[in-house]
């Protein structure tokens, strides 16, 4: 039998080389060539830290302040939203904060709502730019996605459960305003599409389609945006758990056993009971 | 000055929302006495103490997720693909999350959880395990040697320059060769009544992947049995999590009365930041 190329995983054996950085003891710890204590500690928001370590990059500070007011806007305190409902079934059940909270972080990676279409709206939007700057109309673009759905108006970042119209987008747009940002050429599309959605299908932009544009005018890519946001939604489930902690155990949404639909096979008996049963 | 963009006013759109969550799986008939406690639980239409009487946790472990007891082929496939799979061992990374998160004194009760979301991953883990039931369910017809050929000359490109190259979800190198293992698994499995014919055609693929090197994976091995026993491809990543979580915890409860000194913490020598 021929030996086998492990030279690869050989190399690696009982050694760690970072490219992100590390605590080197006695001589400082180090972050993307940053002397974290004495360049970052109370020089920098946490925010710009995050961004740091999930990118490499060290964003400005109003940057930063703009990702931290995103995270407020998916940070309600209601135990209704689906991550939120997580973190309150913890403090009913009386799990500790952290499998809370990170329980309802995790169920963030959807399909259907949180980090996942996030990343599918920097996705859209920057494709949808290369498919504009290539010379294909904005109502071509929306005609072109909403035929993957069957000609209806799924567009990522656009449209959303529960509501029509999203109050955070007005917020962020008030934040980005206020610490001098203009807007770029994806928020622009962004908004152009917006309208035709509107117009189409009485349909408007939700906080994903903001952001996804503003993140892609910053330069941010969809993985990079992924990272970033890993735990977008952990203080609303924090919330949310700490006002089900504080009540008598099992008190969320107690269920009774009829209040759960059965829709399955009726009584039956064990193959050996039957034959029991007929002697 | 900028245009300002108009937005939609926020109203409710009022979906229709179920009154009730429903279930096919499990029922509850309440005490006359207090309707949130339960008198008998149901699974599938069998009573839970019936079954306690009378079935294995093969059996009701199948009937469960299938709705109907397993055939006695049934049931001996999956007890042996159980056991083959009870535990990924100390060097699997999920594992290494349960050993380190009980060498680090982490609750008990996280342990699992910690390893399970580990086990998630897409590289020897659960996210493998859809795609691999999913490949092998639509490919199942067509000759695997020349299947393998077409593979190869499509996705040489997609190989990764180092490390490991999983050609498909289930198959590929294992540290640069063969998986032994879970061919061994797999040669036991073609041995049982039970075996069906996805693992079979698995068997045919991975035989013409090892010239090239690759061959079975145990989560393609995993995949091939769910799909031959009728589980959904979705079902895939969540039983692969629950049939290597006994080992998973093992390990990690094994840990967590040892000092912090009991494993490795790599020296300062042997850590090194070289960034790009």
């Amino acid at each position: 039998m021929t030996k086998q190329d492990t030279t690869l995983w050989d190399r690696q054996r009982n050694k760690i080389i970072s490219k992100k950085g590390g605590w080197l003891i006695g001589d400082g710890v180090y972050c993307h060539g940053y002397e974290m204590m004495d360049e970052l500690v109370g020089k920098v928001t946490y925010m710009q830290v995050v961004v740091l370590n999930a990118t490499g990059r060290l964003p400005e500070r109003r940057l930063a302040e703009c990702i931290e007011a995103a995270h407020i806007c998916l940070s309600w305190p209601d135990s209704r939203i689906w991550c939120n409902h997580i973190g309150a079934l913890g403090g009913t059940m009386r799990a500790s904060s952290v499998a809370s909270t990170v329980a309802g972080v995790l169920a963030t990676d959807s399909r259907s709502y949180g980090i996942k279409p996030l990343k599918a709206g920097l996705s859209f939007i920057q494709a949808a730019m290369l498919a504009f700057n290539n010379g294909v109309s904005v109502t071509d673009i929306v005609t072109n996605e909403c035929a993957k759905h069957g000609g209806k108006p799924f567009i990522m970042g656009y449209g959303r459960p529960i509501a029509k119209g999203d109050e955070r987008v007005p917020a962020m747009e008030r934040v980005a305003k206020n610490l001098g940002f203009q807007v770029g050429a994806h928020l622009k599309l962004a908004y152009e599409i917006e309208s035709v959605l509107d117009e189409r299908f009485n349909e408007g932009m939700n906080i994903n389609g903001y952001m996804s544009a503003f993140l892609s005018d910053q330069g941010f890519s969809p993985d990079e945006v992924y990272l970033i946001c890993s735990t977008l939604v952990a203080s609303g489930v924090t919330a949310c758990y700490v006002d089900m902690r504080n009540r008598p155990a099992g008190t969320f949404l107690p269920l009774r056993c009829d209040d759960v639909l059965y829709q399955g096979k009726p009584h039956r008996l064990l193959p050996e009971q039957e034959d029991e049963v007929r002697g | 000055m900028e245009k300002q963009q108009r937005h939609q006013k926020v109203t409710a759109r009022t979906e229709p929302f179920a009154d009730k969550a429903s279930t096919r799986i499990w029922e509850e008939l309440a005490s006359s006495d207090n309707p949130y406690i339960a008198d008998s639980s149901r699974c599938h239409g069998y009573d839970l103490i019936d079954l306690m009487r009378g079935a294995s946790y093969i059996d009701t472990f199948y009937l469960l997720f299938r709705g109907d007891m397993p055939s006695t082929d049934e049931r001996q496939l999956l007890e042996k693909l159980m056991i083959g799979l009870i535990n990924p061992g100390p060097r699997h990374p999920a594992t290494r999350a349960a050993m380190n998160a009980g060498i680090g004194k982490t609750d008990p009760q996280h342990i699992l959880p910690i390893s399970l979301a580990i086990m998630g991953g897409e590289h020897l883990g659960a996210g493998e395990v859809e795609g691999a039931m999913r490949f092998m369910r639509r490919h199942r017809r067509e000759d695997p040697v020349r299947l393998v050929e077409q593979l190869l000359k499509a996705q040489g490109e997609g190989q990764p320059e180092e490390g490991d190259w999983h050609i498909v979800p289930g198959f590929g190198s294992c540290f640069g060769g063969v998986d032994l293992m879970s061919s061994k698994l797999v040669t036991l499995l073609l041995e049982l009544p039970g075996c069906g014919d996805i693992m079979k055609w698995g068997a045919q693929f991975s035989s013409a992947l090892e010239k090239h090197n690759m061959g079975w994976l145990n989560v393609g091995v995993a995949a091939a049995v769910f799909a031959d026993l009728g589980f959904h491809p979705r079902s895939g990543a969540g039983l692969f999590q629950l049939l290597s979580a006994p080992g998973l915890l093992a390990h990690g409860m094994e840990q967590a009365n040892k000092p912090i000194t009991a494993m490795p913490f790599i020296s300062d020598k042997a850590y090194t930041i070289d960034y790009d």
